[in-house]
């Protein structure tokens, strides 16, 4: 008995000291901008040894497509939170990125043929990856608010059936579980500051859905703090029943909460293939690959603030973006294949810590207005 | 709404079917079965008609389940029966075949999710099993007399591997749920993402067969394989199997059902502080209940090395994720897990058939996966519908069969 109690007072004490989320976020700056410092040094003073090669991968190239990879995590993750802090888990997200990656793909193809399609129709099929996503949300909503279905069983449900319809609409399609190419968007080029070093070539000569993406950051965050609708999608989730009393309809805003969830992953999946895939790859677990699920790791990082998930989202991107330049470089000792598995890896370590996340009280509860 | 509009008989009829709770998710199965079969239909239709394929999804099923059991029935001549069928051939081996490992992967998602465990990572607990049996029946084959006496050792050996390999798979996201709080559902996930990468890079770079160019282990001996006896055509299934997969369903049934270890287990499902107060140690359960489902997930991938391949190879089916389907189907229940398993066995095993006469994709079958699912978890859809042609459940009986509330 008193090992136990000691095993879970060792615990406590890891728990308690990363509970802080102050300490994470110090420590997480803290060592990038020790990074930062130490790689330019090593860079500047040791151009030619293999600290210097390994150093050079972090470039504007590499900044950019961690941003381009972000694309998926970031939506998704924020689209997490409007749903869960409502009190609806929606565990779903990778399913709804899944249908809309392919629908905007399928969309585009069948109005152009796909190779030679113009901007505009590339708009269409984000748009279309969105509706499609959005309705998948719907049914999810329906089936958890109004027929008090398990929400994790239903979530689970969404992933199946967008695992499931996405290959399977594709050999339907063109004969392949991956589907032929499209063009992707052109880049969105501001002239004069897009000269600017560094952040210029980053921010200001971007795909349009990357600064589609800075800037749902922005508002989420601004809904969320900001706006009475921010108030009541979080007493929705932590105490529904004054939410009631104060005249709004629960059901309502968990309705939108969901939706919104529908929306953002809708732009992350479509945005993904019409801004930077060009092709829907339905093989294995489909080119999202547990994007979605890790979305839902990057909310419960960033604690349900858009700003912190958006950093989580990046933070992952960012060993994707890592682990494919570090294939590249000849001397890196591990094998490709070990490295493939670092950002999963990340996830799992990150979940253990941010165990104590406190989720929203009343989340994944059903409500049920009135108390009969 | 009252009953009252029907004939006295067909009320009696339809309030047995209400008063009983084990009789209600029977029906709301079904149910869910028919609505995820008719939106698939409706989906494979709009999607054949936008690209220019004139798909009967009335057609499509009836070929589906024919196929299922190698064509009994002669569905394009004027005669009933297929001339020469025999109920053992290769269709009804794969679909026996499929019934057989769906059984393993669907009791590993029922026992979690009896104790409110979701465990998502049968996939990955399939994959590091399969991978352990297959690799040590070959390091140890020479050491076994190549005789029936040594494939009576050896094929128990090899399972219980895959049994072990896959329980420790299974107890790592237990335990980062019991003490770390870590989501198991996101857990599992990863999980099989890196089960499937690590065993790929442990294959194709230390115990590829040099004979191969694809990424496969050597063989595993025949004796130390599960072969089939009665189904030799085409091989890949062995009834012996079968008996196997239906004793686990009736001993995981008994030990849920009769054991304390079991009752513990429901317990922590459904009432966590009630467990606590019982004395049960609530962390050492999520283990120990992590452990045993992925032991479960670790023999159905020995199965699948040890009687299907023959070795292990990249590219395992995706039968963990059918086991979630298998035991939502089931309500959860082990017994229940044999006929679950036997109907997407059907469904898997006549997939080929569609394909063939049909030039459907078999990943129908991965649609309907889901849309049962989801189906399923609206029980609520299915007892207004019930409420509104009319059969009102008895208050009383309905108290034990609701979760929740």
């Amino acid at each position: 008995m008193s090992n136990s109690t000691r095993e879970k007072d060792a615990l406590t004490g890891i728990r308690e000291r990363f509970a802080n989320l102050g300490t994470v976020k110090t420590t997480v700056i803290t060592t990038i901008a020790v990074a930062v410092l130490v790689g330019g040094a090593i860079r500047l003073l040791f151009p030619d040894t293999r600290a210097g090669t390994f150093v050079a991968a972090f470039d504007v190239g590499f900044a950019e497509s961690t941003l381009r990879i972000a694309v998926p995590l970031v939506f998704a993750g924020i689209g997490g939170i409007f749903a869960e802090k409502s009190g609806v888990i929606n565990i779903g997200l990778e399913g709804l990125l899944i249908i809309s990656a392919f629908t905007a793909v399928a969309v585009t193809h069948l109005l152009s043929g796909g190779s030679n399609a113009s901007q505009s129709t590339l708009w269409i099929g984000l748009f279309g990856g969105v509706l499609a996503s959005t309705l998948l949300a719907i049914v999810f909503a329906i089936i958890v608010i109004e027929f008090k279905a398990d929400q994790i069983i239903a979530g689970i449900a969404v992933w199946l059936v967008g695992l499931g319809l996405g290959p399977f609409l594709s050999i339907v399609i063109w004969g392949s579980v991956n589907s032929s190419s499209i063009t992707t968007m052109d880049t969105v080029t501001i002239p004069g500051l897009a000269a600017i070093p560094i952040l210029g070539p980053i921010l200001f000569d971007a795909s349009p859905i990357v600064l589609l993406m800075l800037a749902t950051i922005v508002l989420a965050w601004y809904a969320l703090n900001h706006t009475s609708f921010g108030r009541w999608i979080e007493a929705s989730g932590e105490n529904p029943s004054s939410l009631d009393t104060a005249g709004v309809d629960v059901h309502r805003v968990r309705y939108v909460g969901v939706i919104l969830s529908g929306v953002l992953s809708g732009l992350g999946g479509a945005g993904l293939v019409v801004g930077r895939a060009g092709r829907f790859i339905g093989s294995g677990q489909t080119m999202i690959n547990g994007d979605g699920f890790i979305a839902i790791t990057t909310y419960l990082f960033g604690n349900y603030n858009p700003i912190g998930t958006a950093g989580a989202g990046l933070l992952f991107a960012g060993l994707e973006a890592l682990q494919i330049r570090l294939q590249q470089i000849p001397f890196i000792p591990a094998p490709t294949e070990l490295i493939r598995l670092v950002p999963y890896v990340s996830v799992i370590i990150v979940l253990a810590f941010v165990g104590y996340t406190r989720m929203p009280s009343a989340a994944g509860e059903h409500y049920e207005s009135g108390e009969e | 709404m009252s009953e009252s509009r029907y004939p006295a008989p067909v009320r009696r009829f339809l309030r047995f079917f209400v008063g009983n709770s084990v009789v209600e998710r029977i029906l709301i199965s079904i149910a869910a079965l028919i609505t995820a079969v008719l939106v698939s239909s409706a989906i494979v239709l709009v999607a054949g008609y936008l690209s220019g394929e004139a798909y009967n999804p009335i057609e499509i099923f009836a070929v589906l389940v024919n196929g299922a059991f190698g064509s009994p029935f002669a569905l394009d001549s004027a005669q009933l029966f297929t001339d020469g069928w025999s109920p053992i051939n290769f269709s009804m081996g794969t679909t026996l075949k499929e019934t057989t490992l769906l059984i393993f992967t669907g009791l590993a998602v029922a026992i979690a999710f009896r104790g409110d465990l979701f465990n998502i990572g049968v996939q990955g607990q399939m994959v590091v099993g399969a991978l352990a049996a297959a690799l040590s029946l070959v390091w140890v084959a020479p050491l076994f007399p190549a005789s029936l006496a040594g494939t009576l050792l050896i094929i128990p050996f090899g399972l219980l591997v895959g049994a072990i390999v896959g329980g420790i798979y299974g107890a790592i996201p237990g335990a980062l749920k019991a003490y770390f709080d870590a989501n198991e559902v996101i857990t599992t996930i990863m999980l099989n993402t890196i089960a499937t990468g690590v065993a790929f890079f442990l294959v194709s770079t230390y115990f590829a067969d040099p004979t191969l160019q694809s990424v496969k282990t050597r063989p595993i001996p025949d004796f130390a394989r599960i072969n089939g006896i009665i189904f030799s055509e085409g091989g890949q299934f062995s009834l012996v199997a079968l008996v196997l997969a239906l004793a686990a369903a009736v001993g995981t049934y008994y030990v849920l059902r009769y054991t304390s270890y079991g009752y513990d287990l429901r317990i922590s499902g459904k009432q966590a502080p009630a467990a606590l107060y019982g004395g049960a140690n609530a962390e050492r359960m999520v283990v120990s209940t992590m452990t045993l489902s992925g032991a479960l997930g670790g023999i159905a991938g020995a199965m699948w090395s040890m009687m299907v391949i023959g070795a292990w190879r990249t590219g395992v089916p995706s039968l963990g994720f059918d086991g979630i389907t298998v035991s939502v189907l089931a309500g959860n229940n082990p017994i229940g897990v044999i006929p679950a398993s036997l109907l997407f066995g059907v469904l898997k095993g006549g997939s080929n058939a569609i394909n063939f006469q049909l030039g459907v994709p078999p990943e129908l079958v991965a649609v309907l996966r889901g849309m049962i699912i989801l189906f399923i978890a609206m029980p609520e859809a299915f007892r207004m519908l019930g409420n509104w042609i009319g059969i009102k459940p008895e208050p009383a009986a309905t108290a034990g069969g609701d979760s929740g509330e």
